[in-house]
């Protein structure tokens, strides 16, 4: 970031302009970005995840809105926006209002600590992976409240499904990173993929990826760990309540969730934003010329999109295969195995860096 | 091991589901392919040379035709396809096999009285 | 103790139909279930006494739309026993295969709907993509593909005159069902909400009068295709289990339709050494009814014991028309059977008993 604002401030000096304007640009345009960023691959998931099942079940997903069924979701979007908010007499109206909106912001602001490549970064801090861990388990809080306040007896059994599985899923997911941040010793995202240079933190750390892989889909309330928006038991869990926008908050907010997890899943233990073997494909194609240069930046963020979008295939792939969890079982899963099995990675892996 | 039986059954179990994406899709998209039905498919019917007995309006369970009689001489059959359920029925049971059942199986309209037909206009009228 | 009365009401996307669960919960614990039914009554019974035989034929198929065959033979089969009719040996065997196909047909339904209850998304269309298969060879016979009107007092309408397109057709079922058996016979997470979960031992089963492939996979040694006599010369196995839970009555119904595909093979068989001049209906059929008389007629549908009971006036028109449905009484058991299971559970164990609505309220 600082090497991109010092461009635009010697561009601005060249042409006489006052340097504070490049400064305040600069805090707007990234975050402008961002969002644009956001609608744009939130909409493309859905319309993905919408065509993967559909080949995956022999079938043709949206094929008739836009070409080849693109703009199916803004349709979808548009739909929603236009539809009634139904207001409940007997329910808690300022935690029925905000939960939607507070689970789909508490995801927007994790797309701000994305390295998206060496220098295009929103908030640059040195505890960006304890931020994630510490954001990234509130939607899962709004789901019991929305479920809470909505006076629902069907809602009221979803959102105290989330509530346990919340408990199941963070210690695992808490002693995974601890092992990662052993390995690279930092908690700084960009300190953490410089530190995988060599080789990948999946290679050490390979039962440590297995438990991180499945406690965060249980994160993202995906099936087999969708108990508490369970569609044939409970008609949907939290979110009965709510019809147009704040609905689609909470499913809009559940795919920037996806991205959001994948991304991360990448950059822990895939390299991030390095290309495999270290080899840059913009360095090959342009010879020794160095006018290009920024050419790497753009080939940094493709790699980091292509490793998270083959994970976010692993995890539709994973939907479309198994049925659901009870309750019991998920308990069971990650409190008598997924736990212990974490521990005794990060006791490992201290030993083998430290010991 | 069970759990080696439990993680070979997981991972045969997604390559059984993924290897239909490889397939070509059964979906058939209408209203630009239409199905094609067999000849003994029971839609609209069509009326030839009725003699005016009766028959069928005995054996039709949703009692939707309508035989009109003057002076023993056929003036008016009609069909009302709020009734009909499409049994075959008036065709079996026919003893001059006048009415048959075709392949139109396509009756959505706009006006409930588009939907009683008669069925002696249509035959003249074709 | 809190108890929360929760109302799985008609209105729910995994009742298969129109029923009512009045549930008291304590946490995600039954303390006491009860079925309310009624919400999909026709009428089937009274309709039968304003009209006459001909006319309540196609009627008879809407009764569970999804296996129309058999009570359409149910109906058929009472009327000819009525009236001394004795069918022609190459209808039986049709109508034999016909309602085998049907019974693969139901059960393959049972299968997708069962797995998007417990979560799974993909097999529900695998499912239908075999019934597609099904349901177009029936229209190819019969003319649609769900209310056949096919089985009349005598055989059946017309002749069917080459079997080539059944044979492929049992042969791809018969490869999907293994492909079935792969996804999930031995998948963990199935196995864990399935096995041990709602077990119905014998003595309850009997109790309670549960027929068909909930009876069986209880262990009890009950099939009345042995006590009909157009199977006398069809060789098939019934399929037993002991353990009476859900993944018990998971494994009845898919070994179940590989032995309908040997039924249907041997059938298939027979009809192709049949000369074609042999009609499967009877050219004149006069139905002559006393006064006071009645008969009881029994098919061995997919869900269970399917029994017409006919009892006529002498003329047109039955008196009384009952029938006596097995999903009824898989609805009964309900009460007693749901009591201490939890939520997902109850799921699991009312889909794997098949009830099917308009089967209940008729």
């Amino acid at each position: 970031m600082n090497y991109l604002l010092n461009l635009f401030i010697e561009f601005l000096d060249k042409h006489n302009f006052n340097e504070s304007i490049g400064i305040m640009i600069f805090s707007i345009l990234p975050f402008a970005i961002i969002a644009a960023a956001l609608v744009f691959v939130v909409l493309m998931l859905v319309y993905a995840e919408r065509k993967i099942l559909a080949y995956m079940t022999q079938r043709k997903g949206p094929n008739r809105v836009g070409p080849n069924g693109i703009l199916q979701t803004t349709a979808d979007a548009i739909k929603l926006l236009c539809k009634e908010n139904i207001e409940l007499l007997h329910s808690d109206k300022v935690i029925f209002t905000i939960a939607p909106i507070l689970a789909f912001s508490s995801i927007v602001v994790l797309w701000c600590i994305i390295p998206y490549n060496a220098e295009f970064h929103l908030i640059d801090s040195t505890i960006s992976l304890l931020f994630y861990v510490a954001v990234a388990g509130f939607p899962m809080l709004f789901h019991f409240l929305a479920g809470y306040a909505s006076n629902n007896k069907y809602s009221l059994l979803g959102s105290y499904r989330a509530l346990s599985l919340t408990a199941s899923y963070s210690v695992p997911i808490l002693f995974t990173l601890l092992a990662t941040i052993f390995l690279a010793d930092s908690m700084d995202l960009h300190k953490i993929i410089i530190a995988q240079e060599k080789v990948w933190f999946i290679i050490p750390n390979i039962i440590g990826f297995i438990v991180f892989f499945i406690a965060s889909i249980a994160e993202l309330n995906r099936c087999p760990f969708d108990l508490s928006e369970a569609e044939s038991e409970l008609v949907s869990g939290y979110h009965t309540e709510y019809s147009g926008m704040r609905f689609a908050m909470f499913f809009l907010g559940e795919y920037a969730a996806l991205f959001v997890t994948a991304v991360f899943t990448a950059i822990i233990f895939f390299g991030g934003y390095q290309p495999p073997f270290g080899v840059y494909l913009s360095n090959i194609l342009m010879g020794n010329c160095r006018c290009f240069n920024f050419l790497i930046y753009f080939e940094q963020t493709f790699w980091l999109i292509a490793k998270s979008s083959i994970i976010i295939f692993l995890i539709i792939w994973i939907r479309g295969t198994l049925p659901r969890l009870t309750q019991k079982s998920v308990m069971n899963l990650f409190w008598r195995y997924l736990t212990p099995i974490s521990i005794i990675n990060l006791i490992l892996i201290i030993l083998a860096t430290r010991g | 091991m069970s759990i080696f039986k439990s993680i070979k059954a997981l991972i045969i179990g997604h390559f059984t589901v993924i290897k239909h994406m490889f397939k070509k899709a059964v979906t058939k998209e209408y209203p630009e392919e239409r199905p094609i039905v067999n000849n003994f498919f029971r839609g609209k019917h069509v009326l030839k040379n009725c003699t005016g007995c009766g028959y069928c309006k005995k054996v039709c369970p949703a009692g939707a035709i309508e035989v009109i009689k003057k002076d023993k001489d056929l003036v008016g059959y009609v069909i009302d396809y709020n009734k009909c359920i499409f049994c075959g029925n008036c065709m079996f049971y026919c003893p001059t096999k006048s009415i048959t059942l075709t392949n139109e199986f396509e009756l959505a309209t706009d006006n409930k009285s588009d939907l009683k037909i008669d069925l002696l206009e249509q035959e003249r009228t074709i | 103790m809190n108890k929360m009365t929760l109302n799985l009401g008609p209105q729910h996307p995994a009742t298969h139909g129109v029923l009512r669960l009045i549930i008291d919960l304590d946490g995600e614990e039954v303390v006491s279930a009860e079925p309310d039914i009624g919400y999909l009554h026709r009428g089937m019974e009274k309709l039968a006494e304003t009209r006459n035989y001909y006319q309540y034929l196609p009627m008879v198929d809407r009764i569970d739309y999804l296996s129309g065959f058999f009570y359409s033979y149910a109906f058929c089969n009472a009327v000819e026993e009525l009236n001394h009719i004795k069918v022609p040996q190459k209808a039986s065997y049709i109508r034999i295969m016909l309602m085998e196909l049907n019974r693969i047909s139901s059960h393959l339904l049972w299968f997708g709907t069962y797995l998007i209850d417990l979560g799974a998304i993909s097999p529900i269309f695998y499912a239908f993509r075999e019934r597609e298969l099904i349901m177009d060879y029936f229209e190819k016979i019969t003319g649609q593909r769900m209310m056949y009107n096919y089985f009349t007092f005598g055989g059946v309408r017309h002749d069917i005159p080459f079997f080539d397109d059944v044979q492929s057709i049992i042969n791809t079922i018969g490869d999907k069902i293994g492909d079935y058996e792969r996804l999930l016979s031995e998948n963990p997470i199935f196995l864990d909400r399935t096995v041990n979960v709602g077990v119905i031992s014998e003595k309850k089963a009997t109790e309670w009068a549960l027929t068909g492939p909930n009876l069986r996979a209880s262990g009890v040694l009950s099939d009345f295709r042995v006590n009909m006599p157009i199977y006398d010369d069809i060789d098939f196995d019934i399929v037993l289990t002991n353990e009476g839970d859900c993944y018990s009555r998971y494994l009845v119904r898919i070994y179940e339709m590989r032995e309908s595909i040997k039924i249907i093979q041997q059938c298939i068989q027979w009809l192709g050494q049949c000369s074609s001049r042999d009609l499967p209906f009877l050219e004149k059929v006069t139905l002559k009814t006393f006064p006071n008389q009645e008969v009881f007629s029994s098919v061995e549908a997919p869900r269970g014991l399917s029994m017409c009971y006919l009892n006529s006036i002498g003329g047109n028109t039955p008196y009384r028309v009952k029938w006596r449905t097995s999903s009824f009484y898989s609805t009964q058991i309900l009460k007693d059977i749901l009591v201490g299971v939890t939520v997902p559970e109850i799921m699991a164990i009312y889909g794997s008993l098949d009830v099917v609505l308009p089967e209940v309220d008729r």
